[in-house]
């Protein structure tokens, strides 16, 4: 009952976001300032149609997927590094300070400065990412349950056994935690700097076309669209996180007979 | 197992100084003592976990090799089935993977808990989890057993039903055994000899127990006085 309800519950709050916005577009009467519901889903259809829309789609997914892989394995092996050994930790925490400081938007122009347009929004993404995920490994490899490490050393669980078993299983939810807030970081970077930097084709690229030519229509257009591909890509990662669990419980399961 | 002339200190508090204690080949020796009184250190020193600053540990040569340590809490992987569990702690020394089912389903049936081989430690009770333990403490292929308290934050009638089972495993096969407590009772009921521990220098109190433990009754008087007995040797220390 209360998964249903929790639904419904959301399910109202968004017709209401989209009743205020239409009340808005109303009150304020302008197609440049806040065009209404059907102008702009009229002109996301349009966009949809057309053959660019899958070149840009799958452009700005391209650099999300490639950042937010390098984020989970660079991440991963550092912070395990990071957890292991407090000297290296202490060599890394001048920088995962200094990047979890720096505004985005700097990020992003000194990257313009230094790389093509379509590198900037993975490099910008990467750095923002990286620190979450660095950070959240590192302290669940520190809060990996020590009681139960000495009982592997007297028990004699080691190796391959003791790493698949135990060493993985009690990092699994800060990793999962990690590339959760990460990869919502990396949607948001990566067409902030499509936007800064105008790549041949990308989301943010069409919103910042649309934005300088004044049509509002299709700069909310390109943003339901950013929302549509965060909310898919959340969507897949819990259901892979899904997945990943019923595969473990089943091998559990068939390994004990 | 020999505890010889052992000297172990942390920082300035020393815990043993010289101490000397022998637990007779594959019998059971309870060790009460006060919270600090070093009951946990002697655990260690026996487990080889910790090495004692002088003086030795020797072991006849049933004992030598892997140790069970049974813990105050279960210390079961938490994302592992009450199967693997088990069955983890037999991997180093058995290769074939259907003996080491045959082993584990043996002890989880020992246990009452065959059944229940799917689960995993959330899903068990407080009791179920420690008998998971016990029977991979009893699957593990050792030469010692090391028990810290292993019953105590449970209730009477759990206590004594696992102390059962650990009894039911451990006639099974009888491996010299060090089983430290804070209940006298207990002590008495599971140990062929019960030492209180407290004086760094010696046991303040070491005596075996002839009766046999099958019958080991609550108000048999030479065991009552042996009670007794340990509550002054505890209150006195």
């Amino acid at each position: 009952m209360k998964p249903v309800k929790h639904t419904l519950v959301a399910l109202i709050a968004s017709a209401l976001l989209l009743v205020l916005w239409q009340v808005g577009a109303w009150l304020l009467d302008s197609q440049i300032l806040l065009p209404g519901l059907a102008p702009v889903f009229r002109t996301l259809l349009s966009i949809v149609a057309k053959g660019p829309f899958l070149v840009d789609i799958s452009e700005t997914v391209g650099r999300a997927f490639q950042s937010f892989l390098i984020i989970v394995a660079l991440g991963s092996i550092l912070g395990v590094l990071g957890g292991n050994y407090p000297l290296f930790s202490a060599a890394m925490r001048p920088f995962v300070t200094t990047l979890k400081a720096v505004p985005v938007m700097s990020i992003i122009l000194l990257a313009f400065i230094w790389f093509t347009s379509g590198q900037v929004p993975l490099f910008s993404a990467f750095l923002m990412g990286f620190p979450v995920m660095y950070v959240q490994v590192e302290s669940g490899w520190r809060s990996i349950d020590t009681n139960l490490i000495q009982m592997c050393d007297l028990y004699q669980i080691d190796g391959k056994d003791r790493l698949i078993h135990f060493t993985i299983p009690s990092l699994v939810p800060s990793l999962v935690t990690g590339a959760r807030i990460s990869l919502s970081m990396v949607w948001k970077v990566i067409i902030a700097a499509e936007v800064l930097t105008v790549p041949r084709h990308g989301v943010g690229s069409r919103m910042q076309l649309a934005q300088v030519q004044l049509q509002t229509d299709r700069v909310l257009s390109w943003t339901l669209v950013a929302i549509l591909l965060t909310a898919a890509g959340d969507l897949l990662f819990e259901l892979l996180v899904l997945a990943g669990a019923r595969a473990k419980r089943a091998v559990d399961r068939r390994r004990a007979g | 197992m020999r505890f010889e002339e052992v000297s172990k200190a942390y920082g300035e508090t020393v815990v043993f100084d010289r101490f000397s204690l022998a637990v007779k080949e594959r019998t059971i020796l309870s060790v009460v003592g006060p919270s600090g009184g070093g009951k946990t250190t002697l655990l260690h020193l026996a487990s080889g976990l910790i090495e004692a600053d002088s003086g030795q540990v020797v072991k006849e040569e049933s004992e030598r090799g892997a140790v069970s340590y049974l813990f105050q809490e279960p210390r079961l992987i938490p994302t592992s089935t009450v199967f693997a569990n088990v069955e983890l702690a037999l991997r180093s020394s058995e290769a074939c993977a259907k003996v080491r089912a045959q082993i584990v389903e043996h002890y989880l049936t020992m246990v009452g808990l065959w059944e229940d081989r799917f689960l995993y430690p959330a899903q068990l009770s407080g009791g179920m989890r420690q008998r998971v333990a016990i029977a991979r403490s009893f699957a593990h292929p050792s030469s010692l057993m090391l028990l810290d308290e292993p019953f105590q934050s449970l209730d009477i009638k759990l206590r004594y039903s696992l102390m059962d089972a650990f009894l039911k495993l451990w006639r099974e096969r009888a491996k010299t055994t060090l089983f430290v407590t804070h209940d006298p009772k207990e002590a008495i009921a599971l140990g062929d000899a019960v030492c209180c521990l407290s004086d760094p220098t010696k046991p303040l109190l070491y005596q075996t127990i002839d009766t046999p433990r099958e019958e080991r009754g609550i108000d048999d008087g030479r065991l009552l006085a042996l009670e007794a007995q340990l509550i002054k040797a505890l209150l006195g220390s």
